[in-house]
């Protein structure tokens, strides 16, 4: 796990979101700290989607708190938890397909990745990394150059998923919630989509948050994993410690994790505990 | 073209227009002056009407309640502030109501708020009537010393004039950006960043000044105004229409298709005013059906478009009915046996 001394970026305390009667997610706390890579799985309806709404204000928990870098945005809209360096994609692309990929990466530009520069001269807040200085380094950090003049409504369904993330690296972000990036990908795609990754985390310094439904792909590339099951968080550690856990084993019986999915951590036995 | 060639061609258009517009009350006859009046209203109003609802598809029908209220504030201002200053304080009356009405009603979509702006529309000619009712004891208001003509002309024109300017200018702005993406999709304009909530509010203000001061330049043109002439809901609906038939999202959509109303508007009112009406029903049909984006995204390729679809449905109605078509899909069954 991160070391005490690294800042916390964005923290939830107690976060619960209730639907009616339903309570999809129930009393998570957690941190995410600068640098980190952090993935979080669960069975369907586990309420990752859901916590990840919570935890960038596109819904407002029932209760609970978020801070942000120490600052309180419980209940603050969207955009004010974009300005305050949290970006995220949704599972399924949401570009703005009438205009051209590139001025779909240049709308975030002019929004909440606008607010950094003039906060420099305050000294308040890091300098914009160079790959995040303009649309062009955005495309090129996306491996999207070349389709920057297309309508974003016109290239493949993996391409939006790249212009997704740049919209959300748009923004300037300090932490990145990325919603299952790698869905629906060839094998192909999803290697390069995780070694897009963890270039940004490397290169630009940024806290990464990455659910995904493939449980597999993320174990191998991510250094801290949060279990969710049942709106509960169930486990929260590193990957080989976590899929030796007897709940975590119970959640995802019948799931894919005992079935067709093998899991495979750097030194960890591929089936783990079940034995 | 690239921005800054289009951006020419825009303002050449609108000079152009512009010179024509002056020219009017010197070359045209009364009746083209007055037609011409409408026509001028009706750009004003559409073409702000299209610059919040039509890039943020949030579909107003209050546009009658801020001309109204600007229709009001003229005819009890007029004789002590000045042509000029009541026009503006019209427009200003009428943006503190948008900005009230907008705080209540903005966080609703679709037919929800299509249909509370309406019913605030009806709220607020109520209550006009019954204040004047009840405590000035009148029905109406005579307006007793109006400007001349030329100079309501001249004013509505400045005012069109501005409103197409405004528009052209907050399309390249941030603004404009904003409500082109709240349109788009306005959750993920919120994760980029936009404070939608004041984004919505700004355009929904300036849409209701434009209407305000066209409302208070407009009313002194008929001297006697009521509740019922100025909140009129028709003014409303006309607006709506003309922005959706010209194409709302574009600039220069609701000035063509003004232009296309007053002109259909005098010739068959005075005629066969049950034509007009259904003339208009037929437009938006077709539009809709036929023409999502307007008249204004009317190009020489949807003709030729068009064209080459009836002439392909021709070709295939003619060999069916010619029969030949019966006789390939035997050919073809007959092929497949052997």
């Amino acid at each position: 796990m991160s070391d005490v001394a690294t800042p916390v970026l964005l923290e939830a305390r107690e976060v619960t979101v209730r639907f009616g009667g339903l309570v999809a997610v129930d009393s998570v706390s957690t941190a995410f700290r600068a640098g980190e890579l952090v993935g979080i799985i669960g069975p369907n309806g586990a309420g990752k989607t859901t916590f990840f709404n919570a935890i960038s204000g596109v819904t407002e928990p029932t209760s609970g708190r978020l801070l942000a870098a120490g600052r309180d945005l419980t209940g603050a809209g969207p955009h004010r938890f974009a300005g305050r360096g949290l970006a995220r994609t949704f599972q399924t692309p949401r570009v703005f397909t009438d205009l051209s990929v590139q001025a779909n990466i240049e709308f975030g530009l002019k929004f909440a990745g606008r607010r950094r520069r003039k906060w420099i001269f305050w000294g308040d807040e890091v300098g914009v990394p160079w790959a995040l200085r303009d649309a062009a380094g955005i495309l090129r950090l996306v491996g999207l150059s070349e389709q920057a003049a297309l309508r974003a409504g016109d290239v493949t369904p993996s391409q939006q998923r790249l212009l997704e993330i740049g919209m959300a690296l748009s923004t300037r972000p300090r932490v990145l919630l990325l919603d299952e990036v790698a869905a629906g990908l060839t094998e192909a795609e999803v290697v390069a989509m995780a070694r897009l990754i963890r270039r940004l985390r490397d290169e630009l310094d940024l806290t990464v948050v990455w659910i995904e439904h493939a449980v597999k792909i993320l174990l191998r590339h991510v250094e801290r994993v949060i279990v969710l099951h049942q709106g509960r968080k169930i486990a929260d550690g590193p990957p080989r410690e976590v899929v030796r856990d007897p709940q975590v084993i119970e959640a995802y019986l019948g799931d894919e994790m005992s079935e067709d999915e093998t899991v495979e951590t750097p030194d960890a036995s591929p089936t783990g505990g079940r034995a | 073209m690239n921005d800054r060639q289009l951006l020419t061609r825009d303002l050449l258009v609108l000079f152009g227009l512009t010179g024509w517009g002056l020219s009017l009350p010197y070359l045209g006859s009364e009746f083209m002056v007055s037609m011409g009046l409408t026509c001028l209203m009706y750009v004003a109003l559409s073409s702000s009407w299209g610059l919040f609802c039509g890039s943020t598809r949030y579909l107003s029908l209050a546009t009658s309640a801020f001309f109204g209220i600007g229709a009001y504030t003229c005819a009890m201002q007029l004789e002590q502030l000045g042509w000029v200053a009541t026009i503006a304080l019209g427009a200003a009356v009428a943006a503190g109501v948008a900005i009230v009405m907008g705080a209540a009603v903005l966080h609703l979509r679709g037919t929800y708020f299509a249909v509370l702006t309406f019913g605030m529309t009806e709220l607020i000619r109520h209550a006009v009537t019954y204040y004047e009712k009840s405590v000035t004891g009148t029905v109406g208001r005579v307006l007793a010393v109006v400007p001349e003509r030329d100079t309501i002309y001249l004013t509505v024109l400045l005012l069109a004039v501005l409103t197409v300017g405004l528009s052209m200018w907050v399309r390249r702005t941030r603004l404009g950006l904003a409500l082109m993406g709240i349109g788009a999709d306005e959750q993920r304009a919120q994760t980029l960043g936009v404070n939608t909530r004041w984004v919505k509010l700004a355009g929904f203000a300036m849409t209701a000044a434009v209407a305000g001061a066209v409302g208070a330049a407009m009313s002194v043109r008929w001297t006697y105004i009521d509740p019922h002439t100025v909140f009129n809901p028709f003014i409303g609906f006309q607006t709506v229409l003309i922005a959706l038939i010209g194409g709302a999202m574009t600039l220069w959509g609701p000035l063509i298709a003004a232009i296309v109303f007053s002109l259909l508007a005098e010739t068959l009112r005075l005629q066969a005013p049950q034509v007009y009406m259904m003339s208009l029903g037929l437009l938006l049909i077709l539009c809709v059906l036929y023409l999502p984006g307007g008249l204004a995204s009317l190009r020489w390729d949807t003709w030729k478009l068009w064209r080459d679809d009836t002439r392909a449905w021709w070709k295939e109605k003619k060999r069916e009915w010619t029969g030949e078509k019966a006789r390939e899909k035997k050919r073809s069954r007959e092929q497949r046996l052997v």
